[in-house]
């Protein structure tokens, strides 16, 4: 008997310092002991197996933590494995959608210049700036003018220009500040109408030559006077930094 | 004795962490690659559905009574179209978006819808073909308006049973060969559009109330001059659509008359029609109904601008009413 509790305060030593290394507390380890003592150890008959009991415990308790520990670190590894491989996807990705953009951006522009050419050219047989006879590529002034006199013009919203203007003969061996703005009072002396200007950042412009023709009157007679002019249609380009 | 054999496949947490990562990495990397294809194809089809609307530019008439283009696809294709007179005011627009067929003969989603501010383009909701026809004629009230552009698929026949000679004279100089003119005897496969008889038509024109109504939609819509081919090429939406589209063209281009007759009074013109167009300025049209009632009017005001003298004509229109 007294052999069995000299046996049991070993263990019990042992199972303490183990309990220690494990991280529980004193108090804890107390009353395990305290529990354990009650219901087990102070009966003789079971000490052996106890004692096997306990060892097995002890043993698990050491191969968790170890085995514990390793597969967090390989789990770690993995995991930033992972992270790099999904970043270096994301940035093969964003590589190769940087040049797809860059090609929509120019095929936008493609197109937006072509629609822009194309108008440019048929914009004088328009209904809103034809002459009244029949003259193909011929701009009515007498529209022209009373297009620009309007006040709430909305045909910035109808046709796919950033601006549009028509520079009369007179203008076109002046600088782009000394040309005269057309208006109701000084037509037709004047150089350049402003049809509408969405003051954008990135333009292109387009010109083409149109014959421009107004009514005139000389001798008791109106006749048609028709002079060289210059339509200057603009296209916007949008930079997808902006 | 029997021995159970309790060997079982020892399978290491590294393998089990590598095969559930590396399937989501798989799955990631098929997903995003097919949502990427999705995305090209959604790209070339926007871009072709934009390269048509600058292809239908060339058709604007000019001084011509009317013209005609072919446009051919590499594969059987849908065109979709729109329109809305609600948005961008007071023109309103259109939308034209594209499709064309897969591998496996089944058409891919459509791709993005591209706006076209400046053209009247009457067609079905959906054209559907390898080939397609786009032919264009000026609309006058009384000075020209605008052209309107009308689309129809190459490969579908339309079969004009007893249609007057101006029509058929207008069409056949355009060189339409998927229009094919009949008499009321003659057998044709396709859609049959028969002039002011009723029997086993699907579109019905009647030329004394100016109606065309078409069996398919159950839907009538009235038409005015050459925007009979408009209401029998295009759908009832469409066509309703674009005709207070025009109207409201009509409202744009009377302002600029308007002040036109400004300029001409300083010439010694007294052009008398202003008051008669700001009254029509303010004329509503609800629907195609009220095209007939509206036309009468504006015939009254191209009689008076007749009557001037050729120096102090506000307008000319030589192609309208031919």
């Amino acid at each position: 008997m007294r052999k069995n509790k000299k046996s049991q305060l070993k263990i019990q030593g042992t199972i303490n310092h183990r309990f220690l290394d494990l991280g529980f507390s004193k108090k804890g380890q107390l009353k395990i002991q305290a529990h354990k003592n009650s219901k087990k150890f102070l009966v003789p008959e079971s000490s052996k197996a106890q004692l096997k009991i306990q060892a097995m415990t002890n043993q698990r308790f050491l191969k968790l933590g170890f085995s514990n520990k390793k597969s967090q670190l390989k789990i770690q590894e993995m995991a930033f494995m992972i992270v790099a491989v999904v970043l270096f996807f994301a940035l093969v990705g964003l590589f190769v959608l940087s040049i797809v953009f860059v090609n929509i951006q120019d095929e936008a522009t493609r197109i937006a210049e072509e629609k822009t050419l194309a108008a440019a050219t048929s914009l004088a047989d328009t209904p809103e700036l034809s002459c009244i006879a029949a003259k193909v590529n011929c701009i009515d002034a007498d529209k022209l003018i009373s297009l620009v006199n309007l006040n709430n013009s909305q045909y910035d919203k109808f046709w796919p220009f950033s601006s549009l203007s028509v520079i009369q003969l007179s203008g076109f061996e002046k600088e782009e500040e000394d040309l005269v703005e057309c208006t109701f009072a000084n037509y037709p002396d004047c150089d350049i109408f402003n049809v509408y200007d969405k003051k954008v950042d990135n333009e292109r412009a387009i010109a083409s030559f149109v014959a421009l023709c107004r009514k005139d009157f000389q001798n008791d007679r109106t006749y048609d006077k028709c002079e060289v002019a210059k339509i200057v249609a603009g296209t916007e380009f949008k930079r997808i930094e902006e | 004795m029997i021995k159970k054999n309790k060997k079982a496949i020892a399978m290491s947490f590294n393998w089990i962490f590598a095969i559930i990562a590396g399937g989501f990495i798989l799955f990631l990397a098929i997903y995003f690659a097919g949502q990427f294809i999705d995305t090209a194809e959604q790209e070339s089809y926007t871009e072709t559905a934009a390269s048509l609307s600058v292809l239908l530019d060339p058709l604007e008439t000019g001084l011509a009574s009317g013209k005609a283009n072919l446009i051919n696809f590499n594969k059987e294709s849908k065109i979709f179209f729109d329109c809305t007179e609600k948005l961008n005011p007071p023109f309103g627009k259109q939308y034209i978006s594209f499709s064309d067929k897969t591998l496996s003969e089944e058409y891919r989603e459509e791709g993005g819808k591209v706006p076209i501010l400046n053209k009247y383009i009457f067609a079905e909701d959906v054209v559907e073909g390898k080939n397609i026809y786009a032919f264009s004629k000026p609309i006058y009230m009384p000075f020209k308006i605008a052209d309107m552009s009308i689309v129809i698929s190459a490969t579908k026949k339309y079969c004009f049973y007893d249609a007057p000679e101006d029509i058929q004279e207008d069409l056949e100089n355009l060189n339409l060969k998927s229009i094919i003119f009949m008499n009321s005897t003659s057998e044709c496969e396709g859609i049959k559009v028969c002039f002011d008889t009723t029997g086993g038509c699907d579109i019905i024109v009647n030329e004394l109330r100016k109606e065309v109504y078409n069996k398919k939609n159950k839907e009538r819509v009235y038409y005015s001059g050459d925007l009979v081919y408009a209401a029998i090429f295009s759908s009832p939406d469409i066509y309703e659509c674009n005709i207070k589209r025009l109207k409201s063209k009509f409202n744009e281009l009377s302002k600029i008359y308007l002040e036109k007759i400004k300029i001409m009074e300083r010439q010694g013109c007294l052009p008398t029609i202003g008051g008669k167009l700001s009254l029509l300025i303010d004329r509503d049209i609800r629907d195609s109904r009220d095209l007939d009632i509206f036309i009468r009017d504006v015939e009254e005001i191209d009689a008076v601008n007749r009557l001037s003298n050729s120096g102090c004509m506000l307008y000319y229109n030589e192609n309208w009413g031919r």
